[in-house]
């Protein structure tokens, strides 16, 4: 065991925590003092609540030591991005709108986390009601990557990104509507898993696009994915869209060997414009994957470019409808760029709005046609790695859209079909920038993927490092 | 569905009860507009009888198979 315990990835740590070699107390004080030495650098979290997290610990162990154990997750500390409503909690989404807003709920996510036996350690940062892929935030300031100051960690998780890479938190929530767990995990070197639209409840989710958002974690393995999928997946009355497909045994999927699975590379879109140091870095992970036994294959996709750009106009309409009342009310206390990317929405015509949604359909039914040979593809994330604050820092400036459609061109195809995708540490950059890439599965068979991710974070570290104060 | 012009999107917003100004309407055109023209091939084209509820019995179908 590391001498810090909040060094320790989720499954371990819960393991010890069960196994009394470690307290829930001494894990709250490794996180708090991690956090005190890196939140000025980060500004990866929202809120702080360092007596409550501590006061819940002492319970937890005073639990333990009569023999009672909540869950899984016993005494575990953990923040999310603070978009999940937690009763008698502030959760701002990111926003000055919400800066008061005191859930009266709790979301079902969350909810299963803290029966589970999760202890809250506070809130983490996040753009702007959740739109925007880099981390940047008008109101509450940039979210630094822990790698290299100075560079992103991604959106719109950027708290639950940057947080879990520092190792202020074992796991993350976050969510994923065009990109957004799975481009903090690539961009800050965690691990991030993007679920199949309807297996996580999305109820006391802030919404973005509802037909498009999805509930995920972030964290250091693929086996924390697992342990964290296991505990939120399945239906909620509370949430008609929450799939009554079976839940998996994700647990045991980590443990499974990928040997004859087959694996395909897209032949193109995926493929054009990567930057070098990706492009590399891929054609390694691939190996890594073959030398386990896997198949990899080529395979041709559907047109990827009519994927995006459905996914962009579903999403910006449905965030426009969401926030429609703000936009007449309050206008000016968005942020440009959100206020902007709100207001595309108000450009596109129903029966416009509509055909994107009809055509859903038919374009799954495309891609599983055209991938009924491979168990998973596997693709990059963004074509880059983080790029610096400054020069993502576009604003509403007329490039803006263009930048950030770069940014989420790899991954909004897939929240179009509504797959799930498994974003894994595949290395770092000369730079020393980290690069992941994604694993898309079929839907509702996120198995597969934590199967894949699994056995390549066993046979690499790029999961294991953890980023170092200069 | 081409590209709207931002006249055509001044008139839209407008209809729909939050009016934008030429200089943002001249905005959202050069932002969204890619996108208009991105799922170009696919708009006018799909079968009348197509309906969006059909996206979930893909899905199902899938798990199932």
């Amino acid at each position: 065991m590391s001498t810090e315990p909040a060094l320790m990835p989720l499954t371990a740590v819960a393991k010890a925590i069960a196994a009394k070699q470690v307290s829930s107390r001494e894990l709250v004080q490794s996180c708090l003092d991690r956090i005190a030495q890196w939140q000025p650098r980060l500004n990866a979290f929202m809120s702080i609540e360092k007596e409550a997290a501590l006061r819940a610990a002492g319970e937890a162990d005073a639990e333990l030591a009569r023999g009672k154990s909540r869950g899984p997750l016993h005494g575990v500390p953990l923040a999310h991005k603070d978009m999940y409503y937690d009763a008698g909690h502030v959760v701002t989404c990111g926003s000055l709108i919400r800066r008061d807003f005191v859930a009266t709920t709790t979301s079902t996510a969350l909810q299963r986390l803290k029966d589970a036996g999760s202890i809250r350690l506070g809130s983490l940062q996040m753009a702007e009601f959740a739109y925007g892929p880099t981390g940047h935030n008008f109101h509450h300031g940039a979210v630094h990557n822990p790698w290299v100051f100075g560079h992103i960690t991604g959106g719109s998780s950027s708290g639950s990104g940057s947080a879990v890479a520092a190792c202020l938190t074992f796991a993350a929530l976050g969510s994923d509507t065009g990109g957004s767990i799975r481009m903090p995990a690539h961009f800050c070197g965690v691990t991030g898993l993007k679920v199949t639209w309807g297996r996580v409840s999305r109820t006391g989710a802030m919404p973005l696009s509802q037909s498009l958002d999805t509930v995920g974690p972030l964290a250091r393995t693929a086996a924390d994915c697992a342990l964290l999928l296991g505990l939120m997946a399945g239906p909620d009355p509370e949430d008609p869209t929450a799939s009554t497909a079976p839940v998996g045994d994700y647990m045991a999927a980590t443990a499974a060997s990928i040997k004859g699975l087959k694996i395909g590379v897209p032949t193109s879109f995926y493929v054009d414009d990567l930057d070098a140091d990706v492009a590399k870095i891929l054609d390694e992970a691939i190996a890594v994957l073959k030398r386990e036994g896997a198949d990899v294959v080529k395979v041709e996709l559907p047109d990827q470019r009519q994927l995006t750009s459905a996914c962009q106009l579903v999403l910006a309409v449905e965030a426009a409808a969401f926030h429609k009342r703000w936009l007449i009310e309050r206008p000016q206390d968005y942020g440009p760029q959100v206020l902007m990317r709100l207001q595309n929405g108000l450009a596109i015509p129903g029966v416009l709005y509509l055909e994107t949604m009809r055509w859903r359909g038919p374009a799954l039914a495309a891609h599983i046609a055209a991938t009924s040979g491979v168990d998973a593809v596997l693709a990059p994330v963004a074509p880059v790695a983080a790029p610096t604050i400054a020069e993502s820092d576009v604003g509403n400036a007329p490039n803006a859209e263009a930048v950030i459609q770069r940014l989420t061109r790899f991954t909004r195809p897939i929240n179009y079909l509504g797959l799930p995708s498994l974003s894994i540490p595949s290395g770092f950059t000369p730079k020393g920038l980290p690069v992941g890439m994604q694993l898309i599965g079929r839907s509702f068979d996120e198995a597969t993927l934590l199967t894949i991710g699994a056995a390549f974070q066993r046979a690499t570290d790029f999961h294991e490092k953890v980023p170092k104060l200069p | 569905m081409t590209r709207p012009t931002p006249k055509d999107i001044r008139a839209v917003a407008e209809a729909g009860g939050v009016a934008v100004e030429a200089e943002v309407a001249t905005r959202i055109a050069n932002s969204i507009g890619p996108a208009f023209e991105g799922f170009e091939p696919v708009s006018g084209t799909l079968p009348f009888d197509l309906e969006p509820a059909s996206f979930l019995l893909v899905q199902v179908a899938k798990v199932s198979s």
